[in-house]
Protein backbone atom coordinates (compact mmCIF):
# COMPACT_ATOMS: atom_id res chain seq x y z
CA UNK A 1 0.00 0.00 0.00
CA UNK A 2 0.92 3.53 -0.95
CA UNK A 3 2.63 5.45 2.18
CA UNK A 4 2.19 9.31 1.89
CA UNK A 5 4.16 11.52 4.05
CA UNK A 6 2.35 14.71 5.06
CA UNK A 7 4.75 16.78 6.95
CA UNK A 8 8.77 16.24 7.35
CA UNK A 9 10.88 17.96 9.90
CA UNK A 10 14.68 17.64 10.52
CA UNK A 11 16.11 18.42 13.43
CA UNK A 12 19.49 18.45 14.73
CA UNK A 13 20.71 16.69 17.91
CA UNK A 14 23.79 18.01 19.45
CA UNK A 15 22.74 18.96 22.43
CA UNK A 16 20.52 17.94 25.95
CA UNK A 17 18.22 20.50 25.19
CA UNK A 18 17.88 19.14 21.66
CA UNK A 19 16.34 15.72 23.15
CA UNK A 20 13.68 17.90 24.99
CA UNK A 21 13.01 19.79 21.58
CA UNK A 22 12.35 16.59 19.22
CA UNK A 23 10.75 15.12 21.97
CA UNK A 24 8.03 17.81 22.59
CA UNK A 25 8.02 17.82 18.48
CA UNK A 26 6.76 14.21 18.05
CA UNK A 27 4.41 14.67 21.74
CA UNK A 28 2.77 17.85 19.58
CA UNK A 29 2.35 15.87 16.57
CA UNK A 30 0.86 13.05 18.27
CA UNK A 31 -1.40 14.87 19.99
CA UNK A 32 -2.75 16.35 16.73
CA UNK A 33 -3.73 13.59 14.91
CA UNK A 34 -5.65 12.18 17.64
CA UNK A 35 -3.22 9.61 19.34
CA UNK A 36 -4.71 8.42 23.07
CA UNK A 37 -2.58 9.32 25.90
CA UNK A 38 -1.20 6.11 26.09
CA UNK A 39 -0.09 5.98 22.52
CA UNK A 40 1.31 9.68 22.75
CA UNK A 41 3.40 8.64 26.05
CA UNK A 42 5.04 5.42 24.32
CA UNK A 43 5.85 7.21 21.06
CA UNK A 44 7.34 10.49 22.82
CA UNK A 45 9.19 8.32 25.55
CA UNK A 46 10.62 6.45 22.59
CA UNK A 47 11.18 9.04 20.80
CA UNK A 48 13.30 10.62 24.29
CA UNK A 49 15.31 6.86 24.86
CA UNK A 50 16.62 7.24 21.19
CA UNK A 51 17.17 10.62 20.99
CA UNK A 52 19.07 10.60 24.30
CA UNK A 53 20.96 7.17 22.73
CA UNK A 54 22.21 9.67 19.96
CA UNK A 55 23.05 12.63 22.14
CA UNK A 56 25.07 10.32 24.57
CA UNK A 57 26.92 7.49 22.57
CA UNK A 58 28.02 9.69 19.09
CA UNK A 59 27.16 13.45 20.83
CA UNK A 60 25.58 14.57 17.97
CA UNK A 61 23.15 13.35 15.18
CA UNK A 62 19.63 14.06 13.48
CA UNK A 63 16.13 13.29 13.91
CA UNK A 64 13.94 13.24 10.65
CA UNK A 65 10.55 13.80 12.32
CA UNK A 66 7.77 12.46 9.80
CA UNK A 67 3.74 12.51 9.67
CA UNK A 68 2.65 9.49 7.49
CA UNK A 69 -0.96 8.27 5.94
CA UNK A 70 -1.47 4.67 4.63
CA UNK A 71 -4.46 3.08 3.67
CA UNK A 72 -7.04 5.36 5.42
CA UNK A 73 -4.57 5.78 8.96
CA UNK A 74 -2.13 7.82 10.14
CA UNK A 75 0.92 7.40 11.44
CA UNK A 76 4.32 9.05 12.82
CA UNK A 77 7.19 7.80 11.56
CA UNK A 78 10.98 8.96 13.26
CA UNK A 79 13.90 8.36 12.60
CA UNK A 80 17.54 8.83 14.35
CA UNK A 81 20.60 9.14 12.24
CA UNK A 82 23.93 9.27 13.82
CA UNK A 83 28.02 8.58 12.72
CA UNK A 84 28.84 7.46 16.24
CA UNK A 85 30.73 4.35 16.85
CA UNK A 86 27.91 2.03 15.71
CA UNK A 87 26.22 -0.64 17.23
CA UNK A 88 28.05 -4.26 16.68
CA UNK A 89 25.51 -6.80 18.50
CA UNK A 90 22.10 -5.04 17.42
CA UNK A 91 20.29 -8.50 17.85
CA UNK A 92 21.85 -8.37 21.60
CA UNK A 93 21.00 -4.53 21.93
CA UNK A 94 17.03 -5.46 20.77
CA UNK A 95 17.10 -7.94 23.78
CA UNK A 96 18.42 -5.90 26.44
CA UNK A 97 17.08 -6.58 29.47
CA UNK A 98 15.52 -5.92 32.73
CA UNK A 99 18.68 -5.55 34.60
CA UNK A 100 20.45 -3.06 32.21
CA UNK A 101 18.07 -0.25 33.17
CA UNK A 102 18.91 3.16 31.78
CA UNK A 103 21.79 1.59 29.17
CA UNK A 104 21.40 1.49 25.81
CA UNK A 105 19.50 -1.98 25.87
CA UNK A 106 16.85 -0.60 27.93
CA UNK A 107 17.05 2.41 25.40
CA UNK A 108 16.41 -0.01 22.68
CA UNK A 109 14.96 -2.67 23.51
CA UNK A 110 12.37 -1.07 25.54
CA UNK A 111 11.23 1.61 22.69
CA UNK A 112 11.28 -1.38 20.61
CA UNK A 113 8.20 -2.48 22.56
CA UNK A 114 6.48 1.04 22.93
CA UNK A 115 6.17 1.11 19.09
CA UNK A 116 4.65 -0.80 15.91
CA UNK A 117 7.92 -0.91 13.93
CA UNK A 118 11.25 -0.14 14.86
CA UNK A 119 14.23 -0.84 12.78
CA UNK A 120 17.83 -0.13 12.85
CA UNK A 121 20.79 -0.25 10.69
CA UNK A 122 23.88 0.08 12.11
CA UNK A 123 27.82 -1.36 11.68
CA UNK A 124 30.69 -0.75 14.14
CA UNK A 125 32.43 2.43 13.21
CA UNK A 126 29.54 3.14 10.51
CA UNK A 127 27.03 5.09 12.16
CA UNK A 128 23.32 4.17 13.44
CA UNK A 129 20.05 4.53 11.99
CA UNK A 130 16.82 3.92 14.56
CA UNK A 131 13.50 4.34 12.48
CA UNK A 132 10.62 3.82 14.67
CA UNK A 133 7.01 3.80 13.45
CA UNK A 134 3.60 4.11 15.63
CA UNK A 135 0.07 4.14 14.22
CA UNK A 136 -2.77 5.87 15.26
CA UNK A 137 -5.34 3.94 17.19
CA UNK A 138 -8.31 3.88 15.52
CA UNK A 139 -10.59 5.12 18.71
CA UNK B 1 -20.03 20.51 8.59
CA UNK B 2 -19.76 16.88 7.47
CA UNK B 3 -17.71 17.46 4.30
CA UNK B 4 -15.12 19.23 6.72
CA UNK B 5 -14.47 16.23 8.52
CA UNK B 6 -14.00 14.21 5.47
CA UNK B 7 -11.60 16.94 3.65
CA UNK B 8 -9.41 16.53 6.98
CA UNK B 9 -9.99 12.66 6.51
CA UNK B 10 -8.70 12.59 3.16
CA UNK B 11 -5.82 14.48 4.17
CA UNK B 12 -7.07 16.98 1.61
CA UNK B 13 -5.33 20.17 0.68
CA UNK B 14 -3.90 21.95 -2.09
CA UNK B 15 -1.21 19.10 -2.86
CA UNK B 16 -3.68 16.02 -2.58
CA UNK B 17 -6.18 17.73 -4.68
CA UNK B 18 -3.05 18.04 -7.54
CA UNK B 19 -1.86 14.50 -6.69
CA UNK B 20 -5.82 13.48 -7.87
CA UNK B 21 -6.08 15.40 -10.60
CA UNK B 22 -2.90 14.12 -11.80
CA UNK B 23 -4.42 11.09 -11.16
CA UNK B 24 -6.87 11.10 -13.26
CA UNK B 25 -5.31 13.04 -15.57
CA UNK B 26 -7.55 15.76 -15.55
CA UNK B 27 -5.63 19.02 -17.13
CA UNK B 28 -6.45 22.72 -17.54
CA UNK B 29 -7.23 22.07 -21.09
CA UNK B 30 -10.24 19.66 -19.97
CA UNK B 31 -11.09 22.08 -17.54
CA UNK B 32 -11.51 24.79 -20.32
CA UNK B 33 -13.20 22.70 -22.68
CA UNK B 34 -15.75 21.33 -20.07
CA UNK B 35 -16.10 25.03 -19.52
CA UNK B 36 -16.76 26.04 -23.33
CA UNK B 37 -19.42 23.72 -23.18
CA UNK B 38 -21.31 25.66 -20.41
CA UNK B 39 -23.83 27.06 -22.83
CA UNK B 40 -24.63 23.48 -23.89
CA UNK B 41 -24.21 21.87 -21.06
CA UNK B 42 -27.61 24.57 -19.48
CA UNK B 43 -29.91 24.03 -22.72
CA UNK B 44 -29.52 20.12 -21.80
CA UNK B 45 -29.53 20.14 -17.98
CA UNK B 46 -33.59 20.21 -17.34
CA UNK B 47 -33.88 17.09 -19.91
CA UNK B 48 -30.87 15.27 -18.59
CA UNK B 49 -32.07 15.50 -14.97
CA UNK B 50 -35.67 14.77 -16.09
CA UNK B 51 -34.46 11.35 -17.44
CA UNK B 52 -32.31 10.60 -14.88
CA UNK B 53 -34.71 10.44 -12.59
CA UNK B 54 -37.30 8.88 -14.79
CA UNK B 55 -34.49 5.79 -15.09
CA UNK B 56 -33.98 6.25 -11.38
CA UNK B 57 -37.56 5.81 -10.44
CA UNK B 58 -38.19 3.18 -12.74
CA UNK B 59 -35.67 0.58 -10.36
CA UNK B 60 -37.49 -0.22 -7.14
CA UNK B 61 -33.85 -0.53 -5.42
CA UNK B 62 -33.55 3.00 -6.10
CA UNK B 63 -36.84 4.02 -5.30
CA UNK B 64 -37.29 3.50 -2.01
CA UNK B 65 -35.00 6.83 -1.64
CA UNK B 66 -37.39 9.19 -3.19
CA UNK B 67 -40.43 8.85 -1.17
CA UNK B 68 -42.60 12.08 -2.49
CA UNK B 69 -42.64 14.42 -4.99
CA UNK B 70 -41.13 16.82 -2.47
CA UNK B 71 -38.00 14.63 -2.26
CA UNK B 72 -37.97 14.33 -5.78
CA UNK B 73 -38.17 18.23 -6.26
CA UNK B 74 -35.28 18.68 -3.99
CA UNK B 75 -32.63 16.47 -5.35
CA UNK B 76 -33.69 17.51 -8.85
CA UNK B 77 -32.33 21.03 -7.37
CA UNK B 78 -29.36 19.63 -6.00
CA UNK B 79 -28.33 17.78 -9.08
CA UNK B 80 -28.41 21.01 -11.18
CA UNK B 81 -25.94 22.29 -9.21
CA UNK B 82 -23.72 19.09 -9.34
CA UNK B 83 -24.64 19.32 -12.93
CA UNK B 84 -23.55 22.54 -13.80
CA UNK B 85 -20.58 22.30 -11.52
CA UNK B 86 -19.03 19.68 -13.98
CA UNK B 87 -19.14 22.20 -16.64
CA UNK B 88 -17.65 25.58 -14.64
CA UNK B 89 -13.97 25.22 -15.33
CA UNK B 90 -12.85 25.03 -11.90
CA UNK B 91 -11.72 21.98 -9.66
CA UNK B 92 -10.79 23.03 -6.44
CA UNK B 93 -10.93 22.56 -3.20
CA UNK B 94 -14.57 24.19 -2.75
CA UNK B 95 -15.76 21.84 -5.44
CA UNK B 96 -14.28 19.13 -3.79
CA UNK B 97 -15.94 19.92 -0.77
CA UNK B 98 -19.31 20.07 -2.79
CA UNK B 99 -18.73 16.59 -4.02
CA UNK B 100 -17.97 15.38 -0.39
CA UNK B 101 -21.22 16.73 0.80
CA UNK B 102 -22.88 15.12 -1.78
CA UNK B 103 -21.06 11.66 -1.32
CA UNK B 104 -22.14 12.16 2.51
CA UNK B 105 -25.55 12.73 2.44
CA UNK B 106 -25.68 9.84 0.09
CA UNK B 107 -23.97 7.58 2.22
CA UNK B 108 -26.38 8.54 5.44
CA UNK B 109 -29.53 7.92 3.68
CA UNK B 110 -27.77 4.34 3.33
CA UNK B 111 -27.57 4.91 -0.74
CA UNK B 112 -25.67 1.70 -1.43
CA UNK B 113 -22.41 1.86 -3.10
CA UNK B 114 -23.65 -0.14 -6.21
CA UNK B 115 -26.97 1.87 -6.71
CA UNK B 116 -25.20 5.07 -6.30
CA UNK B 117 -22.23 3.83 -8.94
CA UNK B 118 -24.94 2.25 -11.59
CA UNK B 119 -26.85 5.78 -11.28
CA UNK B 120 -23.17 7.60 -11.64
CA UNK B 121 -23.10 5.08 -14.89
CA UNK B 122 -26.33 5.81 -15.97
CA UNK B 123 -25.54 9.68 -15.87
CA UNK B 124 -22.58 9.61 -17.40
CA UNK B 125 -24.87 7.97 -20.77
CA UNK B 126 -27.07 10.90 -20.32
CA UNK B 127 -25.09 13.33 -20.56
CA UNK B 128 -23.30 11.98 -23.38
CA UNK B 129 -25.89 11.04 -25.40
CA UNK B 130 -26.86 14.34 -24.99
CA UNK B 131 -23.86 16.80 -25.40
CA UNK B 132 -22.55 14.75 -28.41
CA UNK B 133 -25.92 15.11 -30.21
CA UNK B 134 -24.24 18.75 -30.38
CA UNK B 135 -20.84 18.30 -31.10
CA UNK B 136 -20.14 17.41 -34.64
CA UNK B 137 -16.88 17.08 -35.21
CA UNK B 138 -15.79 13.76 -34.30
CA UNK B 139 -12.82 14.59 -32.83
CA UNK B 140 -13.66 17.21 -30.67
CA UNK B 141 -16.47 14.70 -29.42
CA UNK B 142 -13.67 12.62 -28.70
CA UNK B 143 -12.28 15.17 -26.66
CA UNK B 144 -14.89 16.09 -24.91
CA UNK B 145 -16.17 12.62 -24.11
CA UNK B 146 -12.95 12.26 -22.60
CA UNK B 147 -12.83 15.39 -20.32
CA UNK B 148 -16.39 14.61 -19.34
CA UNK B 149 -15.88 10.88 -18.02
CA UNK B 150 -12.40 11.47 -16.76
CA UNK B 151 -13.81 14.44 -14.27
CA UNK B 152 -17.30 12.14 -13.89
CA UNK B 153 -14.87 9.62 -12.62
CA UNK B 154 -12.74 12.09 -10.46
CA UNK B 155 -16.54 13.20 -8.51
CA UNK B 156 -17.18 9.15 -8.02
CA UNK B 157 -13.39 9.03 -6.84
CA UNK B 158 -14.71 11.09 -4.12
CA UNK B 159 -17.70 9.58 -3.19
CA UNK B 160 -16.12 6.45 -2.66
CA UNK B 161 -13.71 7.83 -0.48
CA UNK B 162 -16.47 9.30 1.68
CA UNK B 163 -17.97 6.01 1.86
CA UNK B 164 -14.97 4.26 2.87
CA UNK B 165 -14.76 7.13 5.54
CA UNK B 166 -17.99 6.68 6.64
CA UNK B 167 -17.60 2.79 7.25
CA UNK B 168 -14.40 3.00 9.35
CA UNK B 169 -16.29 5.30 11.35
CA UNK B 170 -19.20 3.19 11.92
CA UNK B 171 -16.63 -0.04 12.37
CA UNK B 172 -14.37 3.00 15.11
CA UNK B 173 -17.53 2.82 17.08
CA UNK B 174 -18.62 -0.31 16.81
CA UNK B 175 -15.31 -1.14 18.34
CA UNK B 176 -15.29 1.10 20.71
CA UNK B 177 -18.24 -0.31 22.40
CA UNK B 178 -17.15 -3.97 22.18
CA UNK B 179 -14.12 -2.84 24.15
CA UNK B 180 -15.93 -0.52 26.65
CA UNK B 181 -18.12 -3.98 26.99
CA UNK B 182 -15.31 -6.17 26.93
CA UNK B 183 -13.37 -4.91 29.59
CA UNK B 184 -16.48 -3.67 32.48
CA UNK B 185 -14.71 -2.56 35.68
CA UNK B 186 -17.13 -2.62 38.85
CA UNK B 187 -16.75 -0.46 42.05
CA UNK B 188 -17.31 -3.43 44.48
CA UNK B 189 -16.88 -1.18 47.52
CA UNK B 190 -15.25 1.98 47.88
CA UNK B 191 -11.70 2.24 46.65
CA UNK B 192 -11.75 -1.65 45.13
CA UNK B 193 -12.69 -2.78 41.71
CA UNK B 194 -13.11 -5.60 39.69
CA UNK B 195 -12.79 -6.68 36.21
CA UNK B 196 -13.92 -9.75 35.51
CA UNK B 197 -12.44 -11.06 32.59
CA UNK B 198 -14.20 -12.99 30.05
CA UNK B 199 -13.31 -15.00 26.79
CA UNK B 200 -10.29 -14.98 25.05
CA UNK B 201 -6.98 -12.52 26.06
CA UNK B 202 -5.25 -11.58 23.39
CA UNK B 203 -2.61 -9.25 23.19
CA UNK B 204 -4.47 -6.05 21.82
CA UNK B 205 -6.95 -6.81 24.71
CA UNK B 206 -4.48 -7.04 27.02
CA UNK B 207 -3.33 -3.57 26.34
CA UNK B 208 -7.44 -2.39 26.89
CA UNK B 209 -7.38 -4.09 30.14
CA UNK B 210 -4.17 -2.42 31.29
CA UNK B 211 -4.63 0.83 30.06
CA UNK B 212 -8.88 0.82 31.34
CA UNK B 213 -7.36 -0.63 34.78
CA UNK B 214 -5.25 2.09 35.10
CA UNK B 215 -7.36 4.81 34.03
CA UNK B 216 -9.70 3.65 36.57
CA UNK B 217 -7.72 3.00 39.36
CA UNK B 218 -6.58 7.13 38.98
CA UNK B 219 -10.24 8.24 38.80
CA UNK B 220 -11.46 6.17 41.55
CA UNK B 221 -8.00 6.41 43.77
CA UNK B 222 -8.48 2.65 44.17
CA UNK B 223 -6.29 1.07 46.47
CA UNK B 224 -7.35 -2.69 45.13
CA UNK B 225 -7.99 -3.95 42.20
CA UNK B 226 -9.44 -7.46 41.57
CA UNK B 227 -8.81 -9.31 38.58
CA UNK B 228 -11.16 -12.30 37.76
CA UNK B 229 -9.98 -14.34 35.22
CA UNK B 230 -12.60 -17.67 35.66
CA UNK B 231 -13.88 -16.63 32.38
CA UNK B 232 -10.66 -16.71 30.68
CA UNK B 233 -10.86 -19.81 28.15
CA UNK B 234 -7.37 -19.87 28.05
CA UNK B 235 -4.12 -18.94 30.09
CA UNK B 236 -1.14 -19.75 28.52
CA UNK B 237 2.23 -17.68 29.56
CA UNK B 238 1.14 -14.90 27.54
CA UNK B 239 -1.82 -14.17 29.20
CA UNK B 240 -0.44 -14.86 32.36
CA UNK B 241 2.69 -12.42 31.21
CA UNK B 242 0.11 -10.02 30.40
CA UNK B 243 -1.69 -10.31 33.77
CA UNK B 244 1.91 -9.39 35.57
CA UNK B 245 2.53 -6.42 33.34
CA UNK B 246 -0.87 -5.14 34.89
CA UNK B 247 0.54 -5.95 38.29
CA UNK B 248 3.33 -4.43 37.69
CA UNK B 249 1.96 -1.29 36.15
CA UNK B 250 -1.12 -0.94 38.68
CA UNK B 251 1.42 -0.86 42.02
CA UNK B 252 3.77 2.01 39.96
CA UNK B 253 0.11 3.77 40.33
CA UNK B 254 0.35 2.73 44.03
CA UNK B 255 -2.67 0.62 43.72
CA UNK B 256 -2.76 -3.24 44.48
CA UNK B 257 -3.52 -6.20 41.96
CA UNK B 258 -5.47 -9.52 43.40
CA UNK B 259 -6.15 -12.38 41.01
CA UNK B 260 -8.68 -14.43 41.78
CA UNK B 261 -10.93 -17.60 39.70
CA UNK B 262 -7.44 -19.13 39.28
CA UNK B 263 -8.70 -22.59 38.75
CA UNK B 264 -5.87 -25.94 39.34
CA UNK B 265 -5.74 -26.06 35.94
CA UNK B 266 -4.28 -22.54 35.54
CA UNK B 267 -2.33 -23.15 38.71
CA UNK B 268 -0.38 -25.99 37.30
CA UNK B 269 0.02 -24.23 33.68
CA UNK B 270 1.36 -21.12 35.85
CA UNK B 271 4.24 -22.81 37.45
CA UNK B 272 4.86 -25.32 34.46
CA UNK B 273 5.44 -22.28 32.64
CA UNK B 274 7.46 -20.85 35.13
CA UNK B 275 5.36 -17.13 35.49
CA UNK B 276 6.80 -15.39 38.45
CA UNK B 277 3.87 -14.83 40.10
CA UNK B 278 5.77 -14.20 43.98
CA UNK B 279 5.19 -11.08 44.02
CA UNK B 280 1.00 -11.42 42.95
CA UNK B 281 -2.43 -11.38 45.41
CA UNK B 282 -3.88 -14.84 43.91
CA UNK B 283 -7.24 -16.59 45.28
CA UNK B 284 -8.93 -19.29 43.80
CA UNK B 285 -12.47 -17.69 44.70
CA UNK B 286 -13.93 -14.51 43.76
CA UNK B 287 -14.92 -14.49 47.42
CA UNK B 288 -11.82 -14.68 49.19
CA UNK B 289 -10.62 -12.08 46.92
CA UNK B 290 -13.23 -9.65 47.99
CA UNK B 291 -12.28 -10.34 51.47
CA UNK B 292 -8.50 -10.01 50.81
CA UNK B 293 -9.44 -7.10 49.32
CA UNK B 294 -11.50 -5.16 52.38
CA UNK B 295 -8.60 -6.28 54.59
CA UNK B 296 -6.50 -4.29 52.55
CA UNK B 297 -8.59 -1.36 52.84
CA UNK B 298 -8.68 -1.73 56.34
CA UNK B 299 -12.50 -3.16 56.74
CA UNK B 300 -13.78 -6.70 57.05
CA UNK B 301 -16.79 -9.00 56.71
CA UNK B 302 -18.05 -10.02 59.90
CA UNK B 303 -21.27 -12.55 60.42
CA UNK B 304 -24.17 -10.59 62.05
CA UNK B 305 -24.01 -12.61 64.80
CA UNK B 306 -20.73 -11.70 65.66
CA UNK B 307 -20.99 -8.33 65.42
CA UNK B 308 -23.98 -7.93 67.97
CA UNK B 309 -22.25 -9.31 70.47
CA UNK B 310 -19.00 -6.69 69.84
CA UNK C 1 14.33 25.80 37.77
CA UNK C 2 14.48 23.78 40.95
CA UNK C 3 12.37 21.01 41.88
CA UNK C 4 11.00 22.67 45.37
CA UNK C 5 11.17 20.72 48.43
CA UNK C 6 8.63 21.44 51.15
CA UNK C 7 8.96 19.70 54.98
CA UNK C 8 5.98 18.23 56.29
CA UNK C 9 6.71 17.32 59.83
CA UNK C 10 9.18 14.84 59.73
CA UNK C 11 8.68 14.03 55.99
CA UNK C 12 10.02 15.57 52.73
CA UNK C 13 7.98 16.48 50.30
CA UNK C 14 9.88 17.11 46.65
CA UNK C 15 7.02 17.71 43.97
CA UNK C 16 8.45 17.36 40.44
CA UNK C 17 7.57 20.00 37.71
CA UNK C 18 10.10 20.35 35.30
CA UNK C 19 11.76 17.65 32.61
CA UNK C 20 14.51 16.21 35.00
CA UNK C 21 17.34 16.88 32.57
CA UNK C 22 21.04 16.31 33.64
CA UNK C 23 21.65 19.81 35.20
CA UNK C 24 18.37 19.63 36.79
CA UNK C 25 18.64 15.84 37.86
CA UNK C 26 21.84 16.45 39.71
CA UNK C 27 20.34 19.57 41.49
CA UNK C 28 17.46 17.81 42.18
CA UNK C 29 19.51 14.96 44.10
CA UNK C 30 21.86 16.90 46.06
CA UNK C 31 18.98 19.24 47.60
CA UNK C 32 16.81 16.28 48.74
CA UNK C 33 20.22 14.86 49.82
CA UNK C 34 21.66 17.83 51.95
CA UNK C 35 17.96 18.60 53.14
CA UNK C 36 17.56 15.00 54.32
CA UNK C 37 21.19 15.43 55.91
CA UNK C 38 20.88 18.68 57.55
CA UNK C 39 17.49 17.74 59.95
CA UNK C 40 16.83 14.34 59.14
CA UNK C 41 13.57 12.89 57.55
CA UNK C 42 11.69 9.93 58.24
CA UNK C 43 10.69 9.70 54.90
CA UNK C 44 10.57 11.39 51.10
CA UNK C 45 7.60 12.19 49.11
CA UNK C 46 8.21 12.34 45.23
CA UNK C 47 5.30 14.19 43.71
CA UNK C 48 5.22 13.06 40.07
CA UNK C 49 1.99 14.63 38.66
CA UNK C 50 3.18 17.01 36.82
CA UNK C 51 5.38 14.45 34.54
CA UNK C 52 3.52 13.33 31.22
CA UNK C 53 6.58 11.81 30.13
CA UNK C 54 8.86 9.69 32.36
CA UNK C 55 11.97 7.61 30.04
CA UNK C 56 14.42 5.40 31.18
CA UNK C 57 16.61 8.02 31.95
CA UNK C 58 14.24 10.27 34.61
CA UNK C 59 13.14 7.22 35.85
CA UNK C 60 16.40 5.82 37.22
CA UNK C 61 16.94 9.44 38.40
CA UNK C 62 14.58 9.06 40.52
CA UNK C 63 14.77 5.33 41.64
CA UNK C 64 18.77 6.64 42.28
CA UNK C 65 17.26 9.04 44.60
CA UNK C 66 14.93 7.05 46.10
CA UNK C 67 18.18 4.67 46.99
CA UNK C 68 20.02 7.30 48.10
CA UNK C 69 17.48 8.54 50.58
CA UNK C 70 17.39 5.12 52.19
CA UNK C 71 20.41 4.88 52.32
CA UNK C 72 20.20 8.79 54.88
CA UNK C 73 17.72 6.48 56.72
CA UNK C 74 14.79 8.02 54.77
CA UNK C 75 12.07 5.39 52.67
CA UNK C 76 10.80 6.96 49.64
CA UNK C 77 7.36 7.02 47.93
CA UNK C 78 6.67 7.82 44.40
CA UNK C 79 3.21 9.56 44.05
CA UNK C 80 0.78 10.68 41.44
CA UNK C 81 2.54 8.28 38.29
CA UNK C 82 -0.31 9.12 35.35
CA UNK C 83 -1.67 5.92 34.30
CA UNK C 84 0.23 6.28 30.70
CA UNK C 85 3.50 6.96 32.63
CA UNK C 86 2.45 3.56 34.66
CA UNK C 87 2.39 1.27 31.24
CA UNK C 88 4.67 3.09 29.42
CA UNK C 89 7.27 2.20 31.95
CA UNK C 90 6.27 -1.80 32.65
CA UNK C 91 5.74 -2.16 28.62
CA UNK C 92 9.49 -0.98 28.95
CA UNK C 93 10.68 -3.90 31.06
CA UNK C 94 11.57 -0.56 34.10
CA UNK C 95 11.04 -2.34 37.43
CA UNK C 96 11.03 0.25 40.50
CA UNK C 97 10.90 -2.46 43.74
CA UNK C 98 13.13 0.04 45.70
CA UNK C 99 10.66 2.63 45.93
CA UNK C 100 7.13 2.42 47.46
CA UNK C 101 4.04 4.11 45.70
CA UNK C 102 1.20 6.19 46.13
CA UNK C 103 -1.80 7.34 44.58
CA UNK C 104 -1.48 10.84 46.01
CA UNK C 105 0.60 12.80 48.75
CA UNK C 106 -1.74 12.01 51.12
CA UNK C 107 -1.53 8.32 51.14
CA UNK C 108 2.36 8.73 50.45
CA UNK C 109 2.33 10.68 53.49
CA UNK C 110 0.36 8.19 55.57
CA UNK C 111 2.49 5.52 53.99
CA UNK C 112 5.57 6.70 55.42
CA UNK C 113 3.91 7.74 58.99
CA UNK C 114 3.04 3.87 58.79
CA UNK C 115 6.43 2.61 58.10
CA UNK C 116 8.02 5.39 60.57
CA UNK C 117 5.83 3.95 63.42
CA UNK C 118 6.72 0.27 62.53
CA UNK C 119 10.36 1.20 62.73
CA UNK C 120 10.06 3.00 66.43
CA UNK C 121 7.74 0.17 67.53
CA UNK C 122 10.57 -2.47 66.85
Amino acid sequence: MATRVLSRQEMKIDCEDDVLLVRRRVQMLAQQRGFDPFATAALTTATSELTRNVWIHAGRGQAVVEEIAEGGRCGIRVQFRDEGPGIADIERALRGGYSTAGSLGLGLSGSRRLVDHLNIESAPGRGTVVTILKWARLR
Amino acid sequence: MVERQYMARLNMDDNELRRRLSAFEITEEDLQRLASLRPLAERHMDGIIDDFYKLLLSHEEMRVHFPDEATVRHVKRMQREYFLGLFSGKVDLRYVEDRLRAGAAHERIGVAPKLYLAAYSRYLRLILDRVMQDVTDVAQACQVYASIQKLVHFDMALALDTYLAASIDTITRHQAAIRELSTPVIRVYERILLMPIIGTVDSQRAQQIMETVLVRVVEEQARVVILDIAGVSLVDSQVADHLLETTAAVRLLGAQTILTGISAQVARTIVRLGVEIANMHTCSRLADGIELALRMVGKRIAPEMQQRSE
Amino acid sequence: MKVPILRIGRMLLASVQVELRDTVADAFQQDVLAAIEKNGADGLIIDITALDIVDSYVARVLLDTGRMARLLGAPTVLVGMRPAVAATLTRMGFVMDDVYTALNIDEGLHLLQGIAGRRLGA
